[in-house]
């Protein structure tokens, strides 16, 4: 098991390596200079060309991407913001504990109401239960996040005055963003839940163990879910590493100041250090969560985790 | 069944103590005597000379002081949040600074002549800056003794006296910067201001603590924090929630919102941009003047402007703000609207069956809005208008080299001086190396806006600077769209909030009632 996870962290490698490829291409071809995105229209010629200068982005494409992958690998250096002259490690690391709050948060309420609701619609399918369940999912994934944001903000905030209307320093400012973002992965989870356990408690054996005897509790939570949870699993992951690459609406609507909010800047000011180390961030953080979904599995099926051995 | 009991038991006694927690009194702000300001952007650093945009300047207010300080037309004033107790003109060209004594950094330093030396070095070499400070000759900079200086600029320029007063002029302590290296601006920042800087959460706020050691009028406020809220609905939200004492740049919608509302006041004042609709006079059709005058008889901009802002904003009926010297834009009416004698000019110019043209943009809202309307309006006269949207930087480089037939753009100048308002976007010396996109060509102008450098604040001055709002007038580089206005939410506890029409705003004279 440790050979397998010592295995994947290698295989990281050129994957990271791959996506700042990517993206440092990918922001030197879009139109647009970062000197004068930054200097704004009052800019003479000399200025930008100053800051060109300063800013190393008159060198060739390979000078500049081989001397940001030197600093990275052997001086854990990301460089320094363009447009605020931080360092970007620095604006990711005040960033990222507010998206990783707000994710968690938001994936343990979709997984807490999500996984409950599938599984007693799996149960009661087509009853007015699993109809209304249904419907709810629906509106759950179709309701755009920022609207049932600014809704709650004006109910619950400048109306009852029950939370604030924004900022993340305390608990009870996480309950209503939280809230707000896990509708959509409430939803997805519900029906994840649902028809992973239909397909299961068709099977034989489950048949088995309720002619054996046990109880229906004991049927549904230690045969059924068990091996229902699998596809749970992966989509709870993958709810959790996108929410990780920051819910930039939900960040703008109730003013928390996460990875998503800081990368829309950063792409509009074309501030290249700060969008590279914030991708490269985010997909080493989303390759981790698959890492800890594939180790999962290995608890969950005993047959997944022989073929780790 | 007995586990079961006692499980749903703890769910409720959770359940009881979450709701226990949101008792209304314990969310209720506290009167700690901290002013919150909600704006629509975070600081980008906190360098004088790092950053010319107002967000920045929002923070900086509070924490430096320039050289000298201006009134809200512009002036000179004596005293206020500034450092020169006194200050003449040696020539035409070399200024002399008399300093207050005993005025104290926030790490305790005492303000020096080669604090102030050393700002305006900074500031003369910076790129952010460079387009307001550039013309100070650092060779002439002396120190005659520890709180008088003098330097001389490179050519007669009066109207620098003014942009002292600008963020990039704001004086740092030389120890200070020196030690904090690459840190500073960002964790690491020290004035002579009301207030001092304590922390710095990046999109979340920015913390200011009284200043004790103040040498000016003792603020009455124990802090200020701002905070950026993108979204002016949550900008409006806080405000009425009573998280924020103060919004800025409430959208239109939200106007009457803060009206109706018995704990709030709505504070306006018309700012000093002038947004307009440039054409590329260097291109044809519009190097011809009378397409230009054309499309001025027959796009109505008080409709336009009246459709998109919703009355936010005034419509602009010359090149500078209304509350900037000698202008005369208080005294115009909006361009006439005629479609007849648009068709008879397009018919001189031998286009009375239309052309094709772009109409670039950026992704701003309001102006998408115009755009569409002003293409709508120019259909009377068969010119079919494509509308080009960019994103900001691609849209900098494309007006920059021209790359443009008609566009939309703002200039706001940065100190509220004439010769800011219009040398800019007007001169001729800044075709393709600064702010000038219309690439207007002009000798008269040139040699009017020359004159108008040289000459002190007088009847004089202001003769030549009619002379360039009517030649602009006639020749119709643009058609002037409005005037932006500021928007701020107020709650009714804040008193002595002074507005300014510079975008930024002081905070320093504020207090709550008691």
């Amino acid at each position: 098991m440790l050979r397998y996870i010592f295995k994947r962290i290698v295989m990281l490698i050129p994957v990271l390596l791959g996506v700042t490829f990517i993206v440092f291409t990918l922001l030197q071809i879009t139109p647009g200079d970062p000197a004068k995105a930054i200097l704004g229209p009052t800019a003479d010629a000399a200025a930008v060309a100053q800051l060109r200068e300063e800013m190393g982005l008159n060198e060739p494409f390979l000078t500049q991407y081989g001397r940001f992958v030197y600093k990275l690998v052997f001086e854990q250096d990301m460089g320094r913001s363009y447009s605020s002259r931080q360092p970007v490690m620095s604006l990711i690391m005040q960033a990222f504990p507010a998206t990783l709050k707000l994710a968690a948060f938001a994936v343990a309420i979709a997984v807490v109401i999500g996984i409950p609701l599938g599984i007693i619609s799996a149960i009661k399918q087509y009853s007015i239960f699993d109809n209304t369940a249904l419907i709810l999912g629906l509106i759950g994934i179709s309701m755009p996040v920022f609207w049932l944001g600014m809704l709650m903000i004006l109910v619950f905030a400048a109306r009852l005055k029950w939370f604030p209307s924004s900022g993340f320093s305390t608990f009870r400012h996480m309950v209503l963003p939280s809230i707000a973002l896990s509708a959509q992965s409430v939803a997805v989870i519900m029906r994840m839940t649902r028809s992973s356990m239909l397909e299961v408690i068709r099977q034989d054996y489950i048949r088995t163990a309720r002619a054996k005897g046990q109880t229906e509790r004991k049927v549904i939570t230690k045969h059924a879910l068990r091996n229902a949870l699998m596809p749970i699993v992966t989509t709870v992951g993958l709810q959790f590493g996108a929410l990780l690459g920051g819910a930039v609406l939900t960040e703008s609507v109730f003013t928390i100041p996460g990875i998503g909010r800081m990368m829309v800047e950063a792409i509009r000011m074309k501030d290249f250090p700060l969008v590279q180390g914030a991708v490269l961030f985010i997909a080493l953080a989303f390759s981790l969560v698959n890492l800890f979904v594939d180790i999962l599995y290995a608890y969950i099926n005993p047959r997944i985790r022989s073929q780790y051995k | 069944m007995k586990k079961q009991r006692i499980s749903v038991l703890l769910v409720l006694v959770m359940l009881v103590s979450l709701f226990g927690m949101i008792h209304p009194a314990v969310l209720a702000n506290p009167e700690d005597n901290i002013l919150r300001v909600a704006t629509a952007y975070d600081a980008k650093s906190l360098d004088p000379v790092a950053v010319n945009d107002v967000a920045s300047t929002n923070v900086m207010r509070q924490i430096y002081e320039p050289l000298i300080d201006i009134d809200n037309e512009g002036k000179v004033v004596q005293g206020g949040a500034s450092l020169a107790e006194s200050y003449e003109m040696v020539d035409d060209k070399t200024y002399r600074f008399k300093l207050y004594e005993g005025v104290h950094f926030h790490n305790g330093e005492e303000l020096k002549a080669e604090d102030v030396a050393f700002s305006l070095e900074r500031a003369q070499k910076s790129p952010q800056v460079q387009h307001i400070f550039g013309d100070i000759d650092v060779d002439t900079i002396k120190c005659i003794d520890d709180y008088t200086i003098e330097f001389s600029l490179k050519e007669v320029n009066t109207p620098f006296l003014t942009s002292l007063a600008h963020s990039g002029g704001y004086i740092v302590n030389k120890k200070f910067v020196e030690e904090a290296g690459d840190d500073f601006g960002t964790t690491q920042v020290c004035g002579t201001g009301p207030f001092k800087f304590v922390s710095w959460s990046k999109n979340d706020r920015v913390v200011l603590e009284k200043f004790d050691d103040y040498h000016g009028e003792e603020p009455k406020l124990d802090g200020i924090e701002i905070i950026p809220m993108p979204q002016p609905s949550s900008r409006l939200l806080a405000l009425e929630a009573g998280d924020v004492d103060m919004a800025y740049e409430l959208a239109p919608m939200d106007l009457a919102k803060v009206e109706d509302n018995p704990d709030l006041d709505l504070v306006r004042i018309i700012e000093n941009s002038t947004q307009y609709l440039g054409f590329n006079n260097e291109k044809e059709p519009f190097n011809d003047i009378r397409v230009r005058k054309a499309f001025a008889y027959v796009i109505d901009m008080p409709k336009i402007v009246e459709a998109v802002t919703s009355g936010l904003g005034q419509v602009a009926t010359g090149p500078m703000g209304p509350n900037i010297k000698y202008s005369l834009s208080k005294d115009l009416e909006p361009h006439e609207i005629d479609l007849e004698k648009a068709k008879e000019l397009m018919k001189e110019a031998g286009l009375e069956d239309g052309f094709k043209v772009t109409l670039s943009t950026n992704e701003k809202k309001e102006r998408v809005d115009m755009a569409q309307i002003i293409k709508n309006m120019l259909e009377p006269l068969n010119v079919e208008v494509e509308i080009e949207i960019l994103e900001w930087s691609a849209y900098l480089d494309a007006l920059s080299n021209g790359d443009v037939e008609m566009f939309q753009i703002g200039w706001s100048p940065a100190v509220p001086d004439p010769d800011m308002a219009l040398w800019a976007p007007l001169s001729s010396f800044t075709i393709g190396e600064g702010a000038n996109f219309s690439r207007y060509n002009n000798p008269k102008i040139d040699e009017l806006l020359l004159k108008g450098r040289s000459l002190e604040d007088g009847e004089e001055r202001e003769k030549v600077y009619e002379e360039i709002q009517n030649i602009i007038l006639d020749d119709q580089p643009w058609i002037f769209e409005y005037n932006q206005e500021a928007s701020i939410g107020v709650n009714k506890n804040v008193e002595n909030f002074h507005v300014t029409p510079f975008s930024y705003q002081s905070l320093f004279t504020i207090n709550f009632k008691k």
